[in-house]
């Protein structure tokens, strides 16, 4: 009977429980219950549908048929079979979604087992980690995650992906204050982060992100550079940020090589301390790394970097390389190729990360990450999004946002 | 499976357009009435005759048990054992075959001769039990009938 104009329908009366409950007598018939031990617990939809509408323990008195377990469906992902409650979204997913039709449910009845397709279409699937997301019960698990945390010891931060320029929402979840690590063999975890999953935005990604931005715990968790160098050799980090600026002070003609990976905030910080100083070069910090999907329909876009937009829209349009003349060159962020800088210049360098170019700078400053701040990107469709803070930031270590005042003055005096 | 496509065209002709992945099921019937079992090319080729993933191909594979992935012998003896024909003594039946041919179900004999195969309903109950030899049933099925059978079908014997 189709609702209609008038209809009284009734979802809580002891009939409808009655049925409720049974279905999840039903559903649960060969689900083997091993929540305890199971990822999805405290986020599992069967979990809670249990507890909702029935509570009680099987009536079944047969025996649970058994499936396989660790079945390895990627290099990410892995499948148990008998936590599997056969609704096939994952199946639905790679045919309707990600378009990759990687998965499908073989055999019958209460043999059906979600497998992946031979042609191996499925590990080539970008969007692949999707499918943990959707499915109800702990069946689909990231293999990065697994056994890694309980979930209620995580808490999600709002962010955006910095993986390309579409800038998706994300929540990056990372563990909650009173859930610390305490010894000291785990509790560099505590400044890392766990597990990436979509925040829902029509206007950027839908209900979706590609396998980059799950795996972004790898990407920000590189070793970090510690603290400053000149040329390579530790400096204390007052002396550095003094002699940055008596640099930039001395030189006649110097650039700046902007991060399509830095803020609005921090951009508009640039553009009023040095903006009218030094002659501009936008840079893209990362480029498409072999194998990865350079572009597609979907969400994947070419500029792998989250805010070349933002860039635009605070600098106005800046140079590509770095002019033959200049005698000073700041360079900030990732993936810029030094050779471009005259052989006479003087170099200081801005940077997160530890890299061999490091110690080649006359000058080096630390600078914080996404996760040690908060700010905005500009996508490139122009929609502006925000990410905050996740981490404290780490000691030794700047924000660009703040320093970039420091660096305007004349002369080494303070 | 490629010598099947002109028969394949003409089934195409009896489906509406844009329903190409409705002709799975029956292409994959010709195929393996064609070579005896659905072999890794003909699942390669269909895909790409009828432009669908991989993956659905696969799926109509397990989901019907008549389809073989592998080839069987001359001649193919399935059993029901379904509740009727268990009640009227298929089990007795299966156990004799096994006897009479050396291999347990689901086997071929060494000289390829025989494939025994036990199966859910042929939809015969009022004849339980029921055996079927190739595409023929032979039903009221005793172990003397089968002693018989399978004699008359070592010798050479045909569908009867």
């Amino acid at each position: 009977m189709p609702a209609a104009d008038g209809m009284v329908v009734f979802t809580a009366s002891d009939k409808v429980k009655a049925r409720r409950k049974a279905t999840m007598e039903f559903i649960t018939l060969n689900h083997p219950v091993d929540c305890g031990i199971c990822d999805k617990a405290g986020e599992c939809t069967l979990q809670d549908y249990h507890f909702e509408y029935n509570g009680g323990a099987s009536v079944s008195r047969d025996a649970k048929t058994h499936a396989t377990k660790h079945f390895d469906l990627s290099d990410r992902i892995v499948l148990d079979n008998e936590r599997c409650i056969q609704c096939t979204r994952c199946v639905r997913f790679t045919r309707e979604i990600s378009k990759s039709n990687g998965l499908g449910m073989l055999d019958r009845g209460d043999h059906s087992i979600v497998r992946p397709s031979a042609d191996g279409s499925f590990a080539k699937d970008a969007y692949s980690d999707n499918v943990i997301d959707l499915c109800p019960v702990g069946a689909l698990l990231a293999k990065d995650f697994l056994h890694k945390a309980r979930v209620w010891y995580l808490k999600a931060t709002p962010s955006v992906c910095p993986g390309c320029e579409r800038g998706c929402g994300v929540n990056l979840w990372h563990r909650k204050d009173e859930w610390m690590l305490r010894s000291p063999r785990q509790a560099a975890r505590n400044d890392g982060l766990d597990r990436v999953t979509p925040i829902e935005n029509p206007a950027v990604n839908g209900p979706w992100v590609c396998n980059k931005a799950r795996d972004l715990p790898k990407l920000l968790g590189r070793v970090r550079a510690a603290g400053a160098l000149f040329k390579g050799a530790p400096a204390p980090l007052e002396a550095a940020v003094l002699e940055a600026r008596a640099l930039i002070a001395e030189a006649k003609r110097p650039v700046a090589v902007v991060s399509s990976w830095a803020s609005n905030e921090e951009l508009a910080a640039f553009k009023a301390a040095l903006g009218g100083r030094l002659a501009l070069v936008a840079k893209r910090d990362h480029e498409p790394q072999p194998g990865e999907v350079v572009q597609d329909d979907l969400l994947i876009r070419a500029d792998k970097n989250p805010n070349a937009a933002g860039v635009r829209a605070v600098l106005g349009e800046c140079g590509t390389e770095v002019p033959k003349d200049a005698d000073l060159v700041l360079v900030w962020g990732e993936g810029f190729d030094f050779r471009a800088v005259p052989a006479s210049a003087k170099i200081v360098f801005l940077n997160a990360f530890l890299a061999p170019e490091n110690g080649h700078a006359d000058v080096f400053l630390p600078v914080s990450i996404q996760t040690e701040r908060s700010g905005h990107y500009t996508n490139f469709a122009g929609v502006t999004s925000r990410f905050e803070r996740c981490f404290a930031l780490p000691p030794g270590v700047l924000h660009a946002e703040d320093l970039f005042g420091s660096l305007v003055g004349n002369g080494r005096g303070a | 499976m490629r010598h099947l496509i002109p028969e394949f065209e003409r089934m195409k002709e009896r489906f509406p357009e844009g329903f190409d992945s409705s002709l799975v099921l029956p292409c994959l019937h010709r195929i393996q009435a064609d070579r005896g079992y659905v072999a890794e090319e003909d699942i390669v080729g269909l895909c790409e005759y009828l432009s669908v993933p991989r993956i659905q191909v696969e799926e109509v594979l397990s989901y019907y048990t008549m389809l073989r992935r592998e080839g069987i012998g001359k001649t193919h003896l399935q059993v029901c054992r379904n509740i009727a024909c268990s009640m009227r003594g298929a089990e007795g039946v299966i156990e004799h075959a096994c006897k009479r041919l050396g291999v347990k179900p689901g086997e071929t004999t060494a000289d390829g001769k025989f494939t025994l195969s036990t199966v859910e309903c042929l939809g015969s109950c009022g004849t339980a039990p029921v055996l079927m030899v190739n595409d023929a049933y032979h039903e009221n099925m005793t172990l003397e009938k089968l002693d018989a059978l399978i004699a008359d079908l070592s010798a050479g014997g045909g569908n009867s």
